[in-house]
């Protein structure tokens, strides 16, 4: 089983941040790396279960079920069902902690799963080092630092 | 049952601040309230269960038991079980996370617990500020100066 974490420090408040993730049909909106989404059946994207079916900049489509999603504890959790990455057994947590000296949140994304052993390293640089620090890059933005 | 969480970025690496933390008697040596603090039964400060017995500067006693501990996590959980305040049910909970970006700490203390009526605001100041924003800031200070406090850690 693989593991990434990554986590960075948002200079804006965790409900603030949160409104910007949460909607998990949103990406678009707030990650670079991803062109278009859309939520399967036209359900609501914050109903547990939904799949949402988006494209990358670089063509790659992507399906992803949503697992948990808690607006209390501010975390989100999602696996794929479809990838051209090679992973299986993917699943995938956001979650956000207030830094409660200073209006600035600790925000933490995390995966695991298994692939091919040959692939490891470079699965778990391109998703820690592009996509999970890639969204929070644009997030340390877009809150000002 | 009052809840508290407080919560900072520390400008190092989590294993610097986990040599500072997992000392369960070492907080005589960095926070500014606690003036001199044993382990009772001459046990180690690392063992679950073992109980700290400290004073604080005003010469009040009180006992702490280790409730657990994690080095693979990064945290430990302990309750009070003598105090000379009216803090009841009390339960704190330390937690360090490592920062990825930029190799910090972020450092969560929290804890719930029950006092008399009328005394909510007070106890939830003197924990909120008193002892976990003091202990953010000694610490802070502890480690941007390269104290003998973490020489000994």
């Amino acid at each position: 089983m693989a593991r990434v974490f990554v986590s960075s420090v948002i200079n804006g408040r965790s409900d603030r941040v949160w409104a910007r993730v949460r909607d998990f049909n949103g990406l678009p909106s707030w990650h670079p790396g991803i062109a278009e989404s859309r939520i399967e059946n036209g359900e609501p994207s914050d109903k547990i279960g939904c799949v949402r079916d988006f494209r990358l900049r670089n063509g790659d489509r992507i399906r992803e079920k949503l697992l948990g999603l808690s607006d209390f504890d501010l975390f989100c959790t999602y696996s794929i069902l479809e990838s051209p990455m090679g992973v299986e057994n993917y699943v995938a947590t956001l979650r956000l902690t207030p830094v409660t000296d200073g209006e600035r949140t600790f925000a933490e994304w995390t995966a695991e799963f298994d692939c091919a052993p040959e692939r490891e390293a470079e699965l778990v640089s391109n998703i820690g080092g592009g996509v999970f620090q890639g969204g929070f890059d644009a997030l340390k933005r877009q809150f000002g630092g | 049952m009052i809840r508290i969480v407080r919560s900072t970025i520390i400008d190092a690496p989590t294993d610097r601040v986990w040599a500072f933390l997992r000392d369960f008697n070492g907080h005589d040596r960095w926070h500014p309230a606690v003036g001199k603090s044993e382990i009772e039964r001459n046990q180690t400060s690392d063992k679950v269960g073992c109980v700290r017995h400290f004073f604080l500067r005003d010469g009040s006693g009180l006992r702490e038991r280790l409730l657990t501990m994690s080095d693979l996590e990064q945290t430990f959980s302990y309750c009070l079980l003598d105090t000379p305040v009216p803090l009841f049910n009390y339960v704190a909970h330390v937690r360090l996370v490592p920062v990825t970006d930029g190799d910090r700490t972020f450092w969560d203390w929290r804890c719930t617990f029950t006092t008399r009526k009328g005394e909510e605001a007070e106890m939830t100041r003197m924990v909120s500020e008193d002892i976990y924003e003091a202990g953010f800031a000694a610490v802070r200070a502890h480690l941007a100066a390269g104290s003998p406090a973490e020489a000994r850690a």
